[in-house]
């Protein structure tokens, strides 16, 4: 009796009126994925299978695999992915250990100046990477501020070489990602009663203690999603290493760009734009399913 | 031996101050209970006895040790959460466990104690539970089962039963005072419910304002009220406004003149307890105050019956009676007779 009266009637055309609504809702936003996200990749996919004729600059319809193996097996390609991987991973790192006192102090504190400090934290995106860039080079440059103050003072001789360095580009990308970690973990630690530190410090636990085995396994969520977050923007940073590291600094997001706009080579571009996609994701999956088994422990 | 001191404890943010020179005395084995308004203050002395809060001045001993100075982790002072503050990734062992664990006992003897400390509060067998499993009264069991484990010198309640329902909220009273005196365990418990101070304690603080207005037993606070916010806080009262012409002799606002015991000439309050006020069709004989008026207004409460009473334009009384069968049974409009003797009414200077 109850399933009929659950499946026709006012009930059921109600739920079915909800389901149309829902769908109603998600329908604009999944069809702009589809045509703008799912179709290109889907193409570039197949043009990454393709030939490349570079006598003529020219694109020849072909399934092979032969992009992705000229990437793994020229050591100039796979060192730059590494150097890719090692500068994420560096400044995912840095971004966290900077970050996570920060977030702490903003979602701790009871100050009314509260929303301004969270402003002076979004305000670092209101400048593009480029104009940022671009002010870095001003200071770090071999007559910038840095050197020019230091070999005022007689502190150094020599300019200190920072920028077109891996240095420059890593001190970059942390400047852009961090706001990123801190208003993603700053959520998270507001949502953490604080009460739960208090009763952490009452059984006898000091600060680090209740840090351990308290605030960081429940700010875990929130660790992970800030630490993908910034090691995906660093994975395909593009206007910080093009800018900061110069002509011989490579990574994989300007590599990707240099192939389809300068070599005019579309299936190898294409291939290293996926090798870049899937790098990127299996090392978040890896990093997440590391990281849940601990939490699980 | 785990007795509690505050001495001139005080707490200011700028001009404001939260706490205001309390000091008080808790014996060993004493169940004391902080009442007042929120915003009195009396969760900030509490935190300050837990060591949450730095006092501006005065110092807190506990067990024979002065700890104004101690963080919280060096204090052992077992504590009680509004929210109860559980871990929510750890099982309701764990939370029990992680006291013992930062006091680094042997792992034998925190499974031991953690049986104990959940069978006290009749929760064995939910140790493998994670506190989200539990029901809003099962988690405040935890919550206290995690404070009684480590053995605290003092007990600390911070309002520890406002998340409950209310009919759960009574059976968990007697539970927690049960087991306090059980374990002659010295416990502060900060409330802004008059009806849970009553009930639990063995002696009670009324705070407003940042400053302690009365310490005293229950029968002390209801009979001799210290000040009118005391008179006004603790049970019901009504407060007829007016002047002391002599001592003895008090006018109302509305012109009554009424008996009084003592007070100063001047303005003051004729504070009356609801259920010492007679009432009755008939003229009351034998009272120091015997008037007239109106019933306007009658809520039936069950068990007790209250009656306010219009006695002049701007006097309003309170009058509670028992519902006894047969007894007097108020209609609004009706005309009646009311009186009390001078003990009934106290007067405040103001």
């Amino acid at each position: 009796m109850a399933d009929v009266a659950l499946t026709q009637g006012p009930v059921a055309e109600k739920r079915r009126g909800e389901g149309l609504t829902a769908a109603a809702l998600i329908t604009p936003a999944t069809i702009f994925v589809a045509f703008c996200l799912l179709a290109p990749l889907c193409i570039l996919f197949r043009y990454s299978l393709n030939e490349f004729v570079p006598a003529k600059k020219m694109m020849v319809e072909a399934v092979t695999v032969a992009n992705y193996v000229r990437f793994f097996t020229d050591p100039y390609y796979t060192s730059i992915l590494a150097t890719t991987v090692r500068v994420a991973v560096l400044v995912t790192v840095v971004c966290l250990v900077l970050g996570f006192p920060l977030a702490y102090v903003v979602a701790r504190t009871q100050s009314r100046f509260k929303h301004l400090l969270i402003i002076s934290i979004i305000l670092p995106l209101f400048v593009g990477n480029a104009v940022r860039a671009a002010g870095w080079m001003t200071i770090f440059g071999s007559k910038g501020a840095v050197n020019a103050s230091l070999m005022g003072l007689g502190l150094i001789d020599k300019p200190l070489e920072i920028m077109f360095t891996e240095k420059a580009v890593i001190i970059g990308i942390i400047a852009v990602n961090l706001p990123f970690m801190v208003l993603t973990l700053q959520s998270v630690i507001e949502g953490i009663d604080r009460a739960v530190e208090e009763a952490a410090f009452s059984l006898g636990a000091p600060p680090g203690t209740m840090f351990r085995r308290v605030l960081w396994p429940l700010a875990l969520p929130g660790i992970l999603a800030g630490t993908i977050l910034t090691f995906i923007l660093a994975m395909n940073a593009y206007a910080t290493p093009f800018l900061l590291g110069g002509p011989l600094f490579k990574m994989m997001a300007p590599l990707v760009y240099n192939q389809f706009t300068q070599q005019a080579n579309w299936p190898f571009g294409g291939a290293i734009a996926f090798i870049l996609m899937t790098v990127t994701l299996l090392l978040t999956v890896a990093a997440n399913l590391i990281f849940q088994r601990r939490a699980a422990r | 031996m785990a007795d509690l001191s505050l001495n001139g404890l005080s707490k200011h943010y700028g001009d404001f101050y939260a706490v205001r020179e309390v000091s008080l005395t808790i014996a060993d084995g004493e169940f004391l209970v902080l009442l007042g308004p929120s915003g009195c203050g009396k969760t900030t002395t509490l935190r300050m006895v837990a060591g949450f809060i730095e006092p501006s001045a005065g110092h807190v001993r506990l067990a024979g040790q002065d700890v104004t100075l101690l963080p919280p982790w060096k204090r052992n002072a077992g504590m009680v959460f509004q929210s109860y503050a559980l871990f929510p990734h750890m099982t309701v062992a764990q939370n029990v466990a992680f006291g013992l664990e930062m006091r680094k006992l042997p792992r034998a003897d925190i499974e031991r104690r953690v049986e104990e400390a959940l069978a006290l509060v009749r929760l064995s067998g939910y140790g493998g539970r994670l506190p989200r499993q539990l029901s809003g009264g099962q988690q405040q069991r935890v919550a206290l089962a995690r404070a009684l484990a480590i053995r605290p010198d003092v007990l600390l309640l911070d309002e520890p039963l406002s998340n409950l329902d209310a009919k759960l909220r009574q059976e968990v009273r007697v539970e927690i005072r049960e087991l306090q005196r059980q374990l002659g365990l010295t416990t502060v418990m900060v409330t802004h419910d008059q009806e849970e101070a009553l009930t639990m304690a063995d002696r009670l603080v009324v705070m407003n304002e940042g400053a302690v207005r009365q310490v005293g037993s229950q029968r002390d606070l209801y009979e001799r009220p210290a000040d009118r916010f005391v008179a006004g806080f603790v049970g019901r009262t009504t407060f007829l406004a007016g002047t002391v012409e002599a001592p003895g002799r008090f006018r109302s606002d509305g012109g009554l003149a009424l008996a009084c015991a003592g007070g100063l000439p001047g303005r003051a309050v004729l504070s009356l307890r609801p259920e010492r006020v007679e009432i009755g069709l008939q003229p009351r004989s034998g009272l120091d105050n015997a008037l007239s008026g109106t019933v306007e207004f009658v809520s039936y409460l069950g068990a007790l019956i209250d009656i306010h009473v219009r006695l002049s334009p701007s006097d309003r009384l309170v009058v509670q009676i028992a519902n006894r069968e047969g007894g007097f049974t108020p209609e609004v409009g009706q005309p009646v007779h009311v009186g009390w003797p001078v003990s009934a009414g106290q007067v405040f200077n103001e």
